[in-house]
């Protein structure tokens, strides 16, 4: 089943001194997010921006595709905890993303978690649709 | 994973704790986010900066823009779940252009985004813009 999801933004005036707003989604989980040029390039001063989404989506997709690769192999994750750190370079675009996950998993190596992990930054859809980031990288580590 | 669930917070704090999982994400959202959903809201805010930035290089500075993306998930041939699609669309409140000026922006808007570039490994990208409000009448 196709799944669609919505996000509607708001705009006034030039992309250097003008400003938008994240209204809202589909699901109604965000809204009211401010965005402007100068806290997209420069110093972030609490609003968010488009690169900062990506790096929720990533992480947020890399942590899925990974608990379902380990509840496949059989060690289940007691719990991930994944960032991604999304590079923008005014210009150029987006020119990185680090990934990294500590994972708490009963029973599993650290060789084979990483190769779990590997392969999870690999396959899921938002790695997918981003294999054009000349940089993805990935530090993970099991915990405890 | 198929009853496991997750939060996702961002650095600058601009939202925090937002809860999400695979029911939410394959099927009802249930007031919970999802990859796909923050995909489209990164899209439509680098889309809406870039073509506010078109309109004001064209002389033609937007007053009032309202952008929605639409990202589609689906499941393709193997059984995986891909993004196949974007779906772009702008309601612009612009003096003193048409719309054949407002759709050519917005497609190198779209062009233009670094966002756009990047998904379209994966998906499809579509833009329509819609001009709205006064105009000059010709």
């Amino acid at each position: 089943m196709a799944t669609d999801r919505t996000a509607e933004v708001t705009w006034h005036g030039d992309l250097m001194s003008g400003s938008g707003r994240v209204d809202s989604v589909t699901s109604g989980a965000i809204g009211g997010l401010d965005v402007d040029w100068a806290a997209r390039s420069e110093d972030a001063q609490s609003k968010t921006s488009p690169e900062e989404l990506i790096a929720a989506a990533h992480a947020a997709c890399f942590s899925m595709a990974l608990s379902h690769a380990l509840g496949q192999a059989g060690h289940p994750a007691d719990e991930l905890k994944s960032s991604a750190t999304v590079t923008f370079q005014p210009g150029e675009g987006i020119t990185k993303i680090a990934l990294q996950v500590a994972g708490n998993v009963p029973g599993m190596s650290q060789d084979d978690f990483r190769q779990a992990a590997e392969t999870a930054k690999e396959n899921c859809p938002v790695s997918k649709a981003l294999t054009g980031v000349p940089e993805i990288t990935l530090d993970a580590r099991l915990e405890g | 994973m198929a009853r496991g669930s997750g939060a996702i917070s961002a650095a600058t704090g601009a939202f925090s704790e937002l809860p999400y999982s695979l029911a939410s994400r394959v099927e009802r959202p249930d007031g919970k986010t999802s990859p796909e959903e923050l995909l489209a809201a990164a899209h439509a805010a680098c889309f809406a900066m870039s073509l506010a930035g078109e309109l004001a290089g064209a002389g033609t500075p937007v007053e009032h823009l309202d952008v929605h993306a639409t990202i589609t998930l689906d499941q393709v041939e193997d059984g995986s779940h891909r993004i196949v699609a974007s779906e772009l669309l702008a309601r612009a409140r612009v003096k003193e252009t048409d719309a054949d000026t407002l759709n050519r922006l917005a497609a190198s808007a779209s062009e233009g985004c670094p966002f756009t570039k990047l998904i379209e490994a994966s998906a499809t990208v579509t833009v329509n813009a819609i001009l709205e409000g006064d105009t000059d009448g010709d």
